[in-house]
């Protein structure tokens, strides 16, 4: 079976190396090595009961703090999968050789981490993503000299190549040529991260920028949740980004306060008790964004040792950014945009309402509900890319006949080309700029009617104006024909927000502080004759269930 | 301060020059001033011609990812790991590193570096039992981002057709050495093939390194298996 995989972040590869292990083959495509990936800048650590903290753990309480910590929009069956998996999916990449931490005993070590009743945060330093990533290109690479995998790079995602809801492969464009490739597979998966370019600069990728998921919207393919978007609660402002200070330093014991005078008001200890400093990221965000001054995240007195053991990057990055010793001082630290709970909409087997396509990774919306939880999005990532990959294995027997997308590639071709020999005014970088004000200004830590109206209104011009707008010969063809497809997922973003008559997790509505029962529902958007529409369904996930009622016995 | 940046329109094409005004204050990453020239409604260069943004790759803007490696003033570095002082600077001499082929302007296509991992089977095998005392090292080998920086100062890469891969296949083979069961002795071979038969130890590799990886270290180890 020959199976496409868009995307070389750790879920990519992840679904890339279990196909390959399955005896698939596989074609990896991605517009830049897999070090480029967002996934190289995860910090913390990795979620799974392994127990070797010491504490009574085990993946039933991992999955009641992830449907807890997401406020229970999630299928509980699929969470209960998640995190029983993890222990085996954490052994799988220490048998790949990741450098995590480890014990005196040799057993690997782990960190609290928020809204988390245990220690089950493993980790490698503060940059746990990147020796991930690490390990699974060497893994990759085994397979890609015996032939089993072929990357293919420099490639931007263009459209999927779909018809009558079966997806029968995807069309890329070469970054130089601009020349339209089509490959063909028995199956998709889509693994190309989150939306961060929508809001400009966030504390992620600067290459994540939802285009593929906005244009599959456009094609059918239908998004959930995507009002949900994390505020990590500790960024620090640069002039270029904001940069994300882990929450592991929070985890090995760092501590918030803000100041009244001349003293220190330590206000998430002060409302929560001891672990306060740990609760989840909604409300540790939320706490922050209420204080009357500056928030600051002291580590100092954990001391330089422990520092330099296992916050190193921390150190480095305060060090080299803002000019701070976090040895001696304390940071000065806000929340930002990090993380999109929101995406594809996808079934327990990472499938797509679209035959033979499947998300993985961050752009699918799984799991994490309306808040995730710190550590878990690299276990959904692992997880995600070989539960997608063992599903296709299954499913082998849906054969489809072929179908001929020449005549689709041409027209694609021939518009790409009359707009290539137009001539804009209008700077893409203009629109994008516009885009990300208009994001950031609706749809921040708290939203209400007003600003998501004004938002949708904008997005709504400038969605019309693109009709209008032609070719930027200033920019890449990838950055002229991406614009769009941003637009209407932006749009859909909105949408969603505005649906949403309701608080709950990340998404705070001024307008309706209370979380209401009727919306323990995911959001689902739909295009249905250009129109975006929005539905509320229901996972199956009862806060009184049997099985939550046990596990709350069992951890008294 | 004026910004003088070498640039190609695409592969096959020559190289010119194009230098722009930049009014920034204090002290900010390259990556940061390329970023805020880019994102100008318009695009004017000194003597006022409107011209095409400036091409460069970057993911992450930190120092995580390796896309930005590129000649900042003469010298080989990342972008976003280079500070300048924008008010006292007078210029700022950008040129896309010249060990690779040009894609456009400060992009290079640094994908033999891949491919040369691939040609010397740089790959695990079975893994070993833990090796605790190789920590530190190992976890900062496994932090190369393969920016080409190492291969770009080195006296003795000569390029993609060569046969020497230069310090990011002798880190590679450091980290994959000390944790492979089965393979050591097929990662030792490559390593002599490819890095320590033509090292001439100038160490201008460890000493450009953003990530300050222990070549040295990985050096020593993988020679010293070799007595």
């Amino acid at each position: 079976m020959k199976i496409l995989i868009i995307g070389s972040g750790i879920s990519g590869l992840a679904a890339a190396i279990a196909s390959a292990d399955m005896g698939n083959h596989v074609v990896l495509v991605s517009p830049y090595p897999s070090e480029r990936a967002q996934s190289v800048m995860a910090a913390g650590g990795i979620n799974a009961a392994v127990g070797t903290a010491g504490e009574d753990d085990s993946y039933v309480h991992h999955a009641m703090d992830t449907i807890k910590g997401g406020c229970y929009l999630e299928n509980e069956d699929d969470v209960r999968q998640f995190c029983e998996r993890a222990p085996e999916n954490l052994r799988w990449l220490e048998q790949m050789g990741v450098v995590f931490n480890r014990k005196e005993d040799g057993a690997i070590s782990l960190r609290a981490f928020g809204g988390q009743s245990r220690k089950r945060t493993a980790y490698a330093g503060a940059s746990t993503g990147k020796q991930i990533v690490t390990a699974l290109v060497q893994k990759c690479r085994e397979y890609e000299i015996d032939g089993r995998i072929q990357r293919r790079l420099g490639l931007h995602f263009y459209s999927g190549l779909i018809r009558d809801g079966v997806c029968y492969g995807a069309l890329f464009c070469q970054y130089f040529t601009g020349v339209l490739q089509a490959i063909y597979a028995d199956a998709v998966i889509l693994a190309t991260g989150g939306q961060n370019k929508l809001f400009g600069k966030t504390t992620g990728s600067e290459l994540c920028d939802g285009y593929a998921a906005g244009r599959l919207f456009s094609q059918g393919v239908q998004l959930r949740n995507l009002e949900f978007i994390q505020y990590h609660p500790t960024t620090i402002e640069t002039d270029y980004k904001r940069m994300l200070i882990t929450e592991g330093a929070r985890g090995e014991g760092g501590r918030l306060y803000y100041l009244d005078g001349e003293k220190r008001v330590y206000f998430m200890e002060d409302k929560y008790g001891p672990k306060g400093n740990l609760m989840s990221r909604d409300i540790v965000s939320r706490c922050i964004y209420d204080c009357p001054s500056q928030v600051y995240l002291d580590i100092s007195f954990l001391g330089e040792k422990l520092i330099h053991e296992r916050l190193e990057e921390v150190y480095q990055l305060c060090k080299d950014y803002i000019g701070l010793d976090v040895t001696k001082e304390p940071i000065p630290v806000a929340p930002s945009i990090h993380f999109f709970m929101g995406g594809i909409r996808v079934d327990r087997n990472h499938r797509t309402n679209i035959l033979r396509l499947y998300a993985v990774g961050e752009c699918a919306s799984k799991y994490h509900g309306a808040n995730r939880l710190g550590g878990n999005s690299l276990m959904a990532a692992v997880y995600s890319g070989r539960v997608a990959a063992e599903a296709i294995h299954r499913e082998e027997a849906v054969k489809v006949r072929v179908e001929n997308f020449a005549s689709y590639i041409e027209q694609e071709e021939a518009l790409l080309n009359r707009i290539k020999e137009s001539r804009s005014q209008f700077p893409s970088v203009y629109i994008l700029r516009n885009l990300a004000e208009i994001m950031n200004d609706n749809l921040g830590i708290t939203r209400n009617r007003k600003g998501l109206s004004e938002g949708l209104e904008a997005m709504d011009l400038y969605l019309n104006v693109m009709k209008s707008i032609k070719f930027d010969h200033t920019v890449s063809l990838y950055e002229n024909y991406r614009i769009d497809s941003m637009l209407l997922l932006a749009k859909a973003i909105l949408c969603s927000a505005m649906a949403r008559e309701e608080t709950r997790g990340a998404h705070i509505r001024e307008d309706f502080p209370e979380t209401k029962e009727a919306f323990q529902k995911c959001s689902v958007a739909e295009l249905v004759d250009g129109q975006i529409q929005i539905n509320f369904e229901a996972e199956s996930c009862e806060k009184e269930s049997a099985w939550y009622e046990n596990s709350d016995k069992k951890t008294g | 301060m004026k910004i003088r940046i070498k640039r190609q329109d695409e592969p096959e094409t020559a190289p010119y020059w194009q230098t722009f005004d930049f009014f920034g204050k204090g002290r900010k990453t390259v990556a940061g001033i390329l970023d805020e020239i880019n994102y100008r409604d318009d695009l004017i260069d000194e003597n006022g011609v409107p011209s095409r943004r400036i091409r460069w790759e970057c993911s992450c803007m930190q120092k995580m990812c390796g896309g930005c490696a590129m000649v900042i003033n003469g010298i080989p570095a990342l972008a976003c790991g280079t500070f300048v002082d924008t008010t006292e600077e007078e210029l700022l001499v950008l040129e896309p590193l010249t060990k690779f082929p040009v894609v456009s302007d400060l992009v290079t296509d640094r994908s033999c570096i891949l491919e040369h991992q691939k040609a010397a089977l740089m790959y695990l095998g079975e893994k070993s039992a833990e090796n605790e005392k190789e920590f530190a090292n190992r976890y900062s080998a496994a932090k190369c981002i393969k920016c080409g920086l190492c291969l770009e100062v080195c006296p003795n890469y000569v390029g993609g057709e060569g046969r020497f891969y230069g310090a990011v296949l002798a880190n590679e083979a450091y980290l994959l050495y000390t944790s492979s069961e089965n393979r050591k002795k097929a990662i030792a071979k490559e390593y002599r093939r490819h890095f320590a038969a033509g090292c001439s130890k100038s160490l201008a590799c460890r000493d450009i390194c953003p990530m300050k990886l222990p070549t040295l270290s990985s050096i020593g180890y993988l020679n010293r298996t070799r007595l």
